[in-house]
């Protein structure tokens, strides 16, 4: 009675359990655009390998140019992929015809940057549209569009025309129409993209709040690292047409691995030396200074008091210069430019204690 | 204001002309529409990578269209007077001008209705297909609608042509006004003829075209209308 172990079952005692399907998986996928008259075939995407898992949300971020467009249109078969298999909730998608992708696209939801609403219709007829198109009877729709303009807090504008909206009004329709036919996986294609940071937050919240309540799916990619900080419990990092990069957003964000990583999200979590502070920091010390650091704190530590602590244990006076402390994926982050005395030991025993504490601290340079 | 030229029966020669030149552009209008709307819909829909790709159909209408809309529309008339002959059963009158004045709207108005088509933002289509919407449904509930303020608008330039057209098909035996001004006007020396035809056509002409500016920007939502 040796049942065939599925290879991503956890097999606990002798029973396999299950582990659910991701809702969005990436196996060795490629998309190569055949060639033009005169010109080589061009790779857009190779050996994407990436796990949706159901009920999360998976920022993609790179450049533009990266494929990070080519890589979510693979998902509801705008685009198809050349190479490797696409699994949605566990389903082989990668071979289906036209009218197998129409069935397979009510499924899936969509957004995009610039909104693609309809300006003949009203909202509610944006809205309806998708409910339309998958044959939904009249009286259905009506009550439909009614509860998801609801959701989306434009009840009260259920008459007007696109052209009457502002774009986080506009985007907030969008994401009503996607989430008429009940989607389990929602598609952001730079959602917040044309939208300003208030707005932008507004949206994202919005999102979450889809994601939280509706335990729907949410892949989205951008070139906007806050957005990734804001709401994304997983991250991959996309770089010609390769995922460089992936993993939890904080982990990728505190240790980031990759140069192009590293670069994005220094934007949010470095703490850059400030202006008036730049041009007295040296690299070779002078007589007397003092040695800058940068401090790093993660997790549990962001919140310890380490300078009172540094202050008391080691008895050195610790000057702030700089610091910020923020939540990545809703966990506190922070970083500190402090200065403390040269000499030492005392140098010694502050980097032996911020150690001990388990915060990275580096030297940026020297200043008076 | 012409008591003594415009007798009664000069009046109503107008009436009848006006009558004939009205019936002529709106049922060639409306077949060229019947016609050229599809037409036109696939032209902006057929090329590589669209939504109905066939790009050797489009090639080859695409050249039929320009070949119908290259020939002069006064040769146009007489070349298809076998064709005109078989639909209409004579070459002869009012009726038989229809068939060369819709042979010419068909293309002119696909070649509007496909501009108007190709407008349409791409992303709209794109949506569509994110729902699962089939090319048709893309057709009827995304493009058309759409392209509709377009659409109108270039309909009032193709019925405005038409006018214009059916002033030529007088010599088929057409009938309407400009086979009225050339007979009575020129031929006959009746300047004051003349002068009424022409004021009807511009009376005409700008109807349609206050009545489709009006049209369009009512349809037309894209505009903040507070």
């Amino acid at each position: 009675m040796n049942a065939p172990v599925r290879p991503d079952a956890v097999v606990v005692g002798a029973l396999p359990i299950a582990v659910p399907d991701p809702a969005i998986r990436f196996e060795a996928v490629g998309k190569t655009y055949p060639a033009r008259r005169g010109q080589q075939p061009v790779t857009a995407l190779e050996g994407i390998d990436l796990d949706v898992p159901a009920g999360a949300i998976l920022g993609v971020i790179g450049r533009s140019g990266a494929g990070k467009s080519t890589l979510i249109r693979l998902v509801n078969g705008l685009e198809r992929a050349t190479a490797g298999r696409i699994l949605i909730e566990g389903e082989n998608v990668t071979g289906l015809n036209e009218a197998g992708w129409r069935r397979q696209r009510r499924r899936i939801g969509m957004i995009f940057q610039h909104f693609n609403l309809l300006s003949s219709r009203t909202v509610f007829d944006n809205v309806a549209l998708p409910l339309e198109i998958a044959g939904t009877p009249r009286a259905e729709i009506s009550a439909k569009v009614e509860r998801l303009l609801a959701l989306v807090g434009l009840s009260d504008k259920s008459e007007r025309y696109p052209s009457e909206l502002s774009g986080g009004q506009k985007q907030r329709v969008g994401i009503a129409r996607a989430l008429a036919t009940d989607p389990k996986v929602l598609l952001c294609d730079e959602a917040t993209s044309a939208l300003d940071p208030e707005t932008t937050r507004s949206i994202l919240a919005l999102l979450k709040q889809v994601n939280r309540e509706l335990g729907i799916t949410i892949l989205l990619i951008t070139h906007e690292i806050p957005v990734i900080k804001e709401i994304c419990d997983r991250v991959a990092v996309i770089e010609d047409g390769r995922i460089v990069e992936q993993g939890e957003t904080f982990s990728v964000f505190t240790n980031p691995q990759h140069p192009t990583t590293a670069l994005f999200v220094e934007a949010v979590t470095g703490v850059e030396v400030p202006a008036h502070l730049e041009g007295q920091i040296r690299a070779v010390p002078r007589e007397g200074d003092n040695l800058v650091l940068r401090i790093t704190f993660t997790g549990a530590n962001a919140t310890a008091p380490v300078i009172s602590r540094l202050s008391a244990v080691v008895g050195v006076d610790v000057n702030i210069l700089a610091g910020r402390i923020d939540a990545i994926a809703g966990q506190p982050f922070g970083s500190l430019l402090v200065s403390i005395p040269a000499r030492l030991p005392e140098s010694d025993a502050v980097l032996g204690a911020l150690r001990a504490l388990g915060l990275k601290a580096e030297v940026v340079g020297h200043v008076s | 204001m012409f008591p003594d030229f415009l007798s009664p029966q000069i009046i109503s020669l107008i009436w009848q002309s006006t009558l004939d030149t009205l019936t002529m552009v709106a049922v060639a209008a409306g077949l060229g529409t019947f016609f050229g709307l599809p037409l036109g819909v696939f032209l902006a829909t057929s090329k590589r990578g669209e939504l109905f790709a066939s790009p050797l159909a489009n090639l080859v209408l695409g050249t039929l269209v320009n070949a119908t809309r290259s020939t002069p529309f006064i040769i146009l008339v007489v070349a298809i007077i076998p064709f005109t002959r078989l639909i209409a059963g004579t070459s002869i009158g009012t009726a038989a001008a229809i068939v060369p004045l819709t042979v010419a709207a068909t293309p002119f108005i696909a070649r509007l209705i496909e501009g108007a088509v190709r407008e349409v933002d791409q992303g709209l289509v794109e949506a569509a297909r994110a729902m699962g919407a089939t090319p048709l449904q893309i057709v009827r509930k995304v493009l058309v609608p759409e392209a509709l303020p377009a659409i109108v608008l270039g309909l009032t330039l193709a019925l405005v042509s038409l006018i214009g057209f059916s002033a030529m098909v007088g010599a088929v035996g057409g009938g309407g006004l400009g086979d009225l001004g050339i007979r009575y006007g020129y031929q006959r020396f009746m300047p004051d003829v003349m002068a009424a035809v022409v004021a009807v056509l511009i009376v005409l002409v700008q109807l349609v075209q206050s009545i489709g500016d009006r049209l369009a920007r009512r349809l037309n939502k894209r505009l903040r209308h507070a």
